[in-house]
Order: C-alpha cells, then sequence, then structure tokens
C-alpha cells in the first residue's frame, strides 16, 4: 500500500514538473514563461517530499526533503518578482509607476 | 531499478525543454528557463538522494536550491543594467 501511494505521489510530482517545464517552451513570451514556475515549485516538490515521508517518515530524510520544499515554496516568488522585474527595467528604462513619473520634478 | 530513480530519469527529460529555451529567445526568457533548471536540478537531486537511500544527499539538493536561488537574483540584477 505504501509503494503504491509513493508511486502515485511521485508520478503527480513528476508529471507537473514535465508539464511546468513544457509550459516554459510552449510560451512566447517571458512573463508568460515566467508562470510556469508557480506550479513547479509548489505542486511538484510537495508531492515529491509527501512520497519521501510515507517512505522514511519523519527521519533525517523525511525533514531534510520538508526543508527543500519548504526553501523551494518560499524563495521562488522573490526569484519571480525579481525577474519579472528586470524585465520590466530592460523594455521601459525603469520601474516606476505612471503616478511616480508624474509626481517626478 | 526503483521506483526512485525512474522518477529522477523521467525529472531529466524537463531539462530538454529548458535547454531549448536557453539557446533561443530573449535573455530574460533565458534567465527564466535557467531558473526552471535550477528547479529541476534540485528535485533530481532530492529524489537520487533517496533511490540511493544516502540521507547526506540531501545536502546536495538543499545547498543547490538556494545557489540557484541567489544565482538567479544575480542575474536577474545584472540584466536590469545590461540591455
Amino acid at each position: 500500500m505504501r509503494t503504491i501511494a509513493v508511486a502515485v505521489l511521485l508520478m503527480l510530482g513528476v508529471g507537473v514538473e514535465l508539464l511546468a517545464c513544457l509550459g516554459v517552451m510552449v510560451m512566447t513570451s517571458a512573463y508568460d514563461r515566467l508562470h510556469f514556475t508557480a506550479p513547479a515549485t509548489t505542486i511538484g516538490p510537495l508531492a515529491i517530499a509527501a512520497a519521501v515521508i510515507i517512505e522514511e517518515s519523519l527521519s533525517t530524510a523525511g525533514v531534510k526533503a520538508i526543508l527543500i520544499a519548504g526553501l523551494l515554496l518560499v524563495v521562488n516568488p522573490v526569484l519571480t518578482h525579481a525577474t519579472a522585474r528586470a524585465g520590466g527595467i530592460r523594455t521601459h528604462g525603469d520601474f516606476m509607476t505612471l503616478e511616480d513619473k508624474e509626481a517626478r520634478p | 531499478m526503483t521506483v526512485w530513480l525512474i522518477a529522477a530519469a523521467a525529472l531529466l527529460l524537463g531539462l530538454v525543454p529548458c535547454g531549448v529555451v536557453c539557446f533561443r529567445g530573449e535573455p530574460i526568457e533565458r534567465l527564466v528557463a535557467l531558473e526552471m533548471a535550477g528547479i529541476i536540478d534540485t528535485l533530481i537531486l532530492l529524489v537520487l538522494a533517496q533511490g540511493f537511500k544516502q540521507p547526506a544527499f540531501y545536502d546536495l539538493a538543499l545547498v543547490l536550491a538556494l545557489l540557484s536561488f541567489a544565482g538567479g537574483l544575480v542575474f536577474a540584477r545584472f540584466l536590469e543594467r545590461w540591455v
């Protein structure tokens, strides 16, 4: 029973990752591609970490798997924002709202 | 050949689309593909550590998750200025 649960969770995690990679390739602009790093750092790692916990329970391996999945969950939004911000600055010259631009002396 | 090693091999396939985007497209799009490849590599190391029953190898995935995040930030910072 545990082996089946581990296999199902692994298939879910790996499937989501492969679909996210395909999404990065298929999309046309950088901002559209950026969206696909979200499922790749939420559903995928959590499913794989759950599979590790089912197999190892909360041993060293299980705790580290949770730590890695949690880390990916937390850092990816920051990276996504920084990348989109860099893209915005490259296209518009700066990263200011219209109000700020008008308020600028 | 356990289910973990099969999963690691399947995840390796995910690097092909990332490589395709890395070789084509705008610099920002290449950065997005690099970030996705960093995520996939982290999960490959995690799955391999479990597949080979080596808890010590989990630290590799942990360090890679941190460093690919920092690397992505540095690339984004440089891409802001270098048009």
